[in-house]
C-alpha cells in the first residue's frame, strides 16, 4: 500500500510537471524510469563501497538567472553539486522531465535534512541556449519553487552555442538536434547524464535513465561525506596466485648462496665470488621483466613460475611470445646453479650465456637479435644507471647474462625432511613410509643411480642424459582413436581423435640430444632432472607427460619403454603397489624448507610491464592514425 | 538509417519501447544491438557499416591486426565490400570490442599484448582512426592480463580480464576506466582465499573471468568465467591433449553489486561459460550463457525468494563431441536465442519463450568452422565470422577465414554476400560491431514514414 501510495504521489507530482511544461503523459507503452518510483532493490549500504574520481569536473562561462555570466568551476567549488543539462521544452518523460523530478524529491528532502541543504546543490544547465534565455530558465525554475526554500537550486544556461559547445563536449553530453523533412528544428535528443560533483570539482558518478534514483543519490552522498578513517574498509585486491603462501618478504639471497641449506654443496668458488646483492636485485628485476620480449608480453618468470616450483604446472609443455608452442616442459630452476648442463638435451652449460636462447628464440621470448634486446633496455627509465653501477658499462650482452644468472644461482633450496634425516641424522624427520621409500630409491628401484647422493650432499642427478622410451614414443609411437578429454572437474568425454587432429598444428619433432651431437645413438636422450623439490615441479618427464609421482614411478616399474636406445639402466623393476606408494613417498620428502620464503621474496620484485613512459610508437600517437581506403 | 539517443540509456524502460516497436513488424525477431550495453544508443534501422575487429596472421598480407570496416547497406554502392582497413600494429590477439556509451568510440582489446586500441568512430563512421592506445593495461591495474569484454557504463568503461601477469593463469579481474581512457579501478574476481564478501553458492570460486552485463533496473551485474593466457593463447589440439590445461577452465558465474562494484554470489556454471546477454523486457529479470566445454545454456535467473539463482536449461547439440558453443544472441524480444558452435561451424536458434526450456527449432551451417554472430536489431539481418582465438581455429583446409551476411525471414537464413578474410589477405575475422552515419548527425531527420524509432536505450 505504502507502495502504491508512493506511486500515486509521483503520478501527480508528474502531472504537476507535465502541465507546467507542456508535455504530454507518457503513453501506455512508455515505461517510467525507476527514478519515478521505488527503488525496486536494497542499495548498497553507505559507507560499504567507494565512489572513485571519474575526471575533473571542467570550467566554462555560464549565466545565472540573472543573465551574469560566471564561471562554471566557481560555482561548482566547495559543494557538492548535482549538475544536470536539461532544456526547458523537453518533453521525453525519461529525459529532463526525470532530471528534474528527481531534482525536486530531492529539493523536497532538503527541507527536512539540513545537512543536505548545507552541503548540496542542484543544478540544471541548459543546452539549448537559443530558447533557454536566463529569464526563462528563471521562469522555468520557478515551476519547482513548491519544494521548498530550504536548499539551492540552480537554473544555468550559456550565452550560445560557442560558449556552451566545450562544456558539452568536456562533460561528454552528446546532443543531437532532430529536424523534420523540411528542416524545422523539432526537438534534441541526448543522452541524460547527471554528474554528482564534489567540492574539489571531481566527479565521483555518472548517474543514467537506470539508476538515476533519489535513494541511490542519497547513499552516494552520505558515503562520500564519511570521514576516510571511518569508512568501512574495501576489500584488499588479491591479486596473488591462490597458492601464494606468505606475503612479500625479502630474503637475503646473497647470504643463502654463500651458506646454502642443509644437503646442498657449497657452490664453486668462482660462481660466489662473482655475486653480489645488487647483481641478485638486478637480475631479478631483468627475470621478472616481461618487457623482455618482443611484445612485453614474456618475462623469464612466465614459464618459470615461482609459486610454481618455479615450473609451470599448469601446461605440460610451455608455451612462448604469441602462444607458440615449445617442445618440452619448463625445467625448475630450483638449484639450478650447480647444473653442469642445460635444458633437457644439456645444450649449454653456462647460465650467463644460456639464457639468449629462450631470449632469442622465436616461440619463446622472439627478440629479433641480441641488439634489439640492449637497446630497449638501454632506453628503459627504470633501468637507467643500474647496469652502470654494477658493470660500470651499459647492458651488453655479457652483463645482462650474467645479472640474470646471479639471480638463479641463488635459488637455492633443500634442508627437506631427508635432509634432516639422512645429513643431520635427526630421525624423526622422516616419516617410515618415506624411510621405506628411501631404502627401495637406493636399493631394489636402483634410483639412485641416476638420481645420485653424494656423502655430504645430494643433487638427486648425473647430470647425464638417458633414453627412457618417453621420447621414442612421442616420436614413434602411434595416438588412440580417441582422446580422453576432461571437460569440467571430473567430466570425461572421450573425443574423436580427427576432431582434435582439426585443431591441432603440426606436432614440432622433438630427438633429444641426437638434435646436438648428430649422434644416432643419442636420439630421445634427456637429461637426468635433481629430484629436490619433486613435489611442487609436476607435470613431470621432459614433455609433462605425466601429472603425478605416481605415474613416474609407475612408469619406471614397467621398465620405460622399449627402444633400441632404451638406457642399459632402465629395467622392470617388479615393485609392489605397496612399494611404489614408498617410493612417491620418499620423493615427497625432498621439499626444501625455505620455499615460502624464496616466493614470498621473490614476489617484491617488480612485475616489468609495459608503461606509458616506455619508449613505444603507441604511446606516443599525437595525431589519429588514419587507415587505407579499399 | 535511423538512430536515437533519446533518452539515451536506459534499459528496461527502454525495453518496452523496443517492444513496442517490434510487435508492429510482421515475422520479426529482434535483435543483436541487444548485445550491446543498455546505456547505449541504438541503430534501430538499417545499418551502414560492420567494424570487423581482425587477427593479423603471419605470412598474410601485413600480418596485423586491423579494424576492418565493411559496407553493409544495401543502397550503397560499396553495398559487401571492404571499404576501409586500419592497420594497429602487430598480432595483439584481437578479440572483443565496445562502443563507449555514447557511441563515438570503439575500444578494441588485444588479449595478448593487453593493448586497448581506441577507435574513433563518429567522425567518419566509414573511415575509424585510431585516436589512443592504451599500453599500461596491466601495469596500472595491479597485473590484469587479456582486456576481454569492453562494456560501457555512464562515461565509462568496464573492461573484464581473462589472466594475470604472475603465471599466466585464470586468475583475474575487472578493470574499470573513464571514457577518457583514464584508469578507475580493479575489482578482483572472487576466489576461495579472497571471497571479498561473496557467497560461494556450490564447490567454485576459481575468480575466473570472461564477459560481462549489467541488468541497471535490478542493480546486478554478471560475469562469467573462461581461462587463462596459457590456454587461450596454446595450440587448441595441444591443449586438448595436456591434462594439466584442461584443469585450468572457470566453472563460475558471479553475480555482482553493480553500483558497488562487489561480488555477492558465486554460482557453479561448470565447463566455461563464456557469452552473458541479458533479456531485455521489464519483467524479464534473468541472463543467459552458455558453456563452451560442456556445451550447455544456462539460466541466470532471480528468485522471489531465494535471490539470484543458475540453472541449466538445455543442451546445446551432442555435448559428447565437443561442438564448443562459442557466440550467442539474444532476440530484443527475449523470444529466441542464436547459439553458434564453432567445431561443426553451425549456427541454431533456440526458441526461448519458456527460458526454463529452450528447444531449438533451427540450426544450419554457415561454414567449416563459425564463432560470432551479430544481428540487426529489427532481426532481418545476421552477420557471421569465422575466428575463435590464432591458435584454436582449425588449421589447414578447415581454416575458412570469412565474413558472411545473411538476411533471416523467421524460417530460413538466405546468404546475400560473402568476404574471404584470406583471400583479401586481411586476416582472421573475429568480433563485429554496427556503424551508422546517422548516429553522428548534428542534425537527425524525423521520418515520419520510416517504421524505426527506439527511443531509449
Amino acid at each position: 500500500m505504502r507502495c502504491f501510495l508512493r506511486f500515486l504521489k509521483a503520478k501527480r507530482y508528474l502531472l504537476l510537471v507535465t502541465l507546467l511544461l507542456g508535455m504530454s503523459l507518457p503513453s501506455h507503452s512508455t515505461e517510467l524510469a525507476v527514478g519515478y518510483g521505488e527503488l525496486q532493490y536494497i542499495p548498497p549500504a553507505v559507507g560499504s563501497y567507494q565512489l572513485p574520481v571519474l575526471g575533473q569536473a571542467a570550467e566554462g562561462q555560464v549565466l545565472d538567472e540573472q543573465g551574469q555570466a560566471q564561471s562554471l568551476q566557481s560555482i561548482l567549488q566547495g559543494k557538492y553539486s548535482l549538475l544536470s543539462f536539461v532544456y526547458s521544452h523537453c518533453s521525453d518523460v525519461n529525459g529532463c522531465p526525470l532530471a528534474a523530478h528527481v531534482f525536486y524529491k530531492i529539493k523536497g528532502l532538503m527541507q527536512e535534512q539540513p545537512e543536505l541543504a548545507q552541503k548540496l546543490q542542484l543544478i540544471s544547465l541548459s543546452f539549448d541556449p537559443e530558447r533557454d534565455t536566463p529569464d526563462i530558465m528563471r521562469l522555468y525554475g520557478a515551476n519547482f519553487k513548491y519544494a521548498g526554500q530550504q536548499g539551492t537550486w540552480r537554473f544555468l544556461t550559456t550565452h550560445s552555442l560557442a560558449e556552451l559547445s566545450p562544456i558539452l563536449q568536456a562533460y561528454q553530453q552528446e546532443v543531437q538536434r532532430e529536424v523534420s523533412l523540411n528542416g524545422q528544428s523539432t526537438d534534441y535528443a541526448h543522452m541524460l547524464r547527471v554528474f554528482l560533483i564534489d567540492p574539489e570539482l571531481r566527479i565521483r558518478q555518472i548517474y543514467s535513465v537506470g539508476f538515476l534514483h533519489p535513494d541511490l543519490i542519497l547513499n552516494d552522498l552520505k558515503t562520500l561525506w564519511i570521514p576516510v578513517a571511518q569508512q568501512v574498509p574495501v576489500q584488499p585486491a588479491v591479486s596473488e596466485s591462490s597458492n601464494m603462501v606468505k606475503p612479500k618478504q625479502n630474503l637475503d639471497l646473497l647470504a643463502l648462496a654463500q651458506q646454502p641449506p642443509l644437503g646442498l654443496p657449497p657452490l664453486m668458488q668462482e660462481t660466489l665470488k662473482g655475486l653480489t646483492t645488487d647483481k641478485i636485485l638486478l637480475g631479478q628485476k631483468l627475470f621478472f621483466d616481461r618487457r623482455l620480449s618482443l611484445n612485453n608480453t614474456f618475462s623469464c618468470a612466465m614459464c618459470h613460475i615461482p609459486e610454481q616450483g618455479f615450473t609451470n604446472n599448469a601446461m605440460a609443455t610451455a608455451v612462448g611470445v604469441e602462444g607458440r608452442t615449445v617442445r618440452r616442459n619448463a625445467p625448475s630452476l630450483f638449484n639450478v646453479a650447480y647444473s653442469k648442463r642445460l635444458f633437457h638435451d644439456g645444450r649449454d652449460t653456462q647460465l650467463a650465456e644460456q639464457i639468449w636462447s629462450p631470449l632469442l628464440a622465436v616461440n619463446e621470448m622472439a627478440n629479433p637479435s641480441v641488439g634489439t634486446v640492449l637497446n630497449k633496455l638501454r632506453s628503459l627509465a627504470d633501468y637507467q644507471g643500474r647496469f652502470e653501477a654494477i658493470y660500470a658499462s651499459k647492458p651488453t650482452m655479457s652483463n645482462l647474462g650474467d645479472a640474470l644468472a646471479a639471480y638463479q644461482q641463488t635459488l637455492l633450496s633443500a634442508n627437506s625432511a631427508f635432509d634432516r634425516w639422512y645429513f643431520a641424522k635427526q630421525e624423526q624427520a622422516l616419516s617410515m613410509e618415506a624411510q621405506q621409500g628411501f631404502r627401495l630409491f637406493t636399493g631394489k628401484a636402483h634410483c639412485v643411480t641416476c638420481h645420485q647422493i653424494a656423502e655430504k650432499s645430494a643433487l638427486f642427478t648425473d647430470d647425464q642424459l638417458h633414453n627412457t622410451g618417453i621420447g621414442y614414443r612421442e616420436s614413434l609411437g602411434l595416438r588412440s582413436a580417441k582422446q580422453r578429454v576432461e571437460i569440467a572437474k571430473g567430466v570425461f568425454v572421450e573425443v574423436d581423435r580427427s576432431i582434435i587432429d582439426q585443431v591441432s598444428e603440426k606436432l614440432p619433432q622433438d630427438l633429444g640430444l641426437y638434435e646436438i651431437t648428430q649422434n644416432p645413438a643419442d636420439r630421445w636422450k634427456y637429461k637426468t632432472p635433481s629430484l629436490r623439490n619433486i613435489a611442487l615441479t609436476a607435470p613431470y618427464m621432459h614433455n609433462g607427460s605425466m601429472s603425478s609421482l605416481a605415474e613416474v614411478v609407475a612408469f619406471y616399474n614397467q621398465g620405460g619403454i622399449a627402444n633400441p636406445n632404451l638406457s642399459t639402466v632402465i629395467k622392470p623393476l617388479q615393485l609392489s603397489a605397496e612399494e611404489q606408494g614408498y617410493l612417491v613417498a620418499f620423493l615427497q620428502s625432498l621439499t626444501g624448507s625455505n620455499i615460502a620464503d624464496l616466493v614470498a621474496d621473490a614476489a617484491t620484485a617488480p612485475i616489468g610491464d609495459q608503461t606509458q613512459q616506455d619508449p613505444n610508437w603507441a604511446n606516443q600517437l599525437s595525431q589519429p592514425l588514419q587507415g587505407e581506403a579499399r | 538509417m535511423s538512430v536515437s539517443f533519446k533518452s539515451q540509456v536506459l534499459t528496461i524502460l527502454l525495453a518496452s519501447s523496443t517492444l513496442f516497436v517490434a510487435s508492429t513488424l510482421p515475422n520479426y525477431t529482434a535483435a543483436d544491438e541487444t548485445c550491446m550495453s543498455p546505456y547505449m544508443a541504438k541503430i534501430t534501422g538499417q545499418e551502414d557499416f560492420v567494424y570487423v575487429w581482425t587477427l593479423g596472421v603471419e605470412g598474410l598480407g601485413d600480418g596485423q591486426d586491423k579494424l576492418v570496416t565493411v559496407d553493409v547497406n544495401p543502397k550503397s554502392s560499396t553495398y559487401g565490400k571492404v571499404v576501409h582497413t586500419l592497420s594497429v600494429g602487430g598480432r595483439n590477439e584481437a578479440h572483443h570490442s565496445g562502443f563507449t556509451d555514447d557511441r563515438k568510440f570503439l575500444w578494441a582489446g588485444g588479449l595478448d599484448t593487453n593493448k586497448i586500441f581506441i577507435f574513433d568512430v563518429s567522425t567518419d563512421p566509414a573511415k575509424p582512426s585510431l585516436t589512443k592506445v592504451i599500453t599500461d593495461f596491466t601495469a596500472v591495474s595491479g597485473g590484469v592480463v587479456g582486456p576481454h569484454t569492453t562494456y560501457a557504463l555512464p562515461g565509462r568503461m568496464m573492461i573484464t580480464g581473462l589472466s594475470n601477469n604472475k603465471d599466466h593463469g585464470g586468475r583475474t579481474a575487472l578493470v574499470e576506466y573513464n571514457n577518457d581512457g583514464s584508469y578507475i579501478g580493479t575489482y578482483w574476481l572472487p576466489t576461495e582465499q579472497a571471497l571479498a564478501g561473496a557467497v560461494k553458492t556450490g564447490q567454485y570460486a576459481d575468480g575466473y573471468g570472461y564477459d560481462l552485463r549489467a541488468l541497471p533496473r535490478r542493480n546486478a551485474m554478471f560475469t562469467s568465467s573462461f581461462t587463462g593466457w596459457s590456454n587461450y593463447m596454446m595450440d587448441f589440439g595441444k591443449m586438448l591433449n595436456d591434462p594439466e590445461a584442461m584443469k585450468r577452465f572457470g566453472n563460475t558465474v558471479v553475480a555482482w553489486d553493480l553500483h558497488a562494484r562487489q561480488p555477492k554470489k558465486v554460482f557453479d556454471v561448470p565447463g566455461a561459460p563464456l557469452e552473458i546477454r541479458c533479456a531485455w523486457q521489464p519483467k524479464h529479470d534473468w541472463c543467459v550463457t552458455t558453456t563452451a566445454l560442456t556445451s550447455k545454456i544456462w539460466l541466470i535467473r532471480e528468485d522471489a525468494e531465494k535471490g539470484w539463482q543458475a540453472v541449466e536449461v538445455a543442451d546445446v547439440g551432442d555435448p559428447s563431441k565437443i561442438p564448443l558453443p562459442v557466440d550467442i544472441s539474444i532476440t530484443a524480444d527475449d523470444s529466441g536465442l542464436w547459439v553458434n558452435t564453432f567445431m561443426d561451424g553451425k549456427t541454431r536458434y533456440f526458441d526461448l519463450s519458456d527460458p526454463m526450456k529452450p528447444k531449438q527449432t533451427y540450426e544450419t551451417q554457415i561454414g567449416k568452422q563459425v564463432n560470432m554472430v551479430s544481428q540487426s536489431w529489427d532481426g532481418k539481418r545476421l552477420y557471421y565470422t569465422s575466428s575463435l582465438l590464432a591458435n584454436w581455429d582449425k588449421k589447414g583446409d578447415d581454416n575458412e577465414q570469412f565474413f558472411k551476411a545473411y538476411e533471416w525471414d523467421g524460417k530460413e537464413l538466405v546468404q546475400k554476400f560473402v568476404i574471404d578474410f584470406t583471400a583479401e589477405k586481411l586476416g582472421r575475422a573475429h568480433q563485429m560491431r554496427f556503424g551508422a552515419r546517422s548516429l553522428y548527425a548534428k542534425d537527425q531527420v524525423i521520418d515520419p514514414t520510416h517504421f524505426v524509432q527506439l527511443k531509449a536505450p
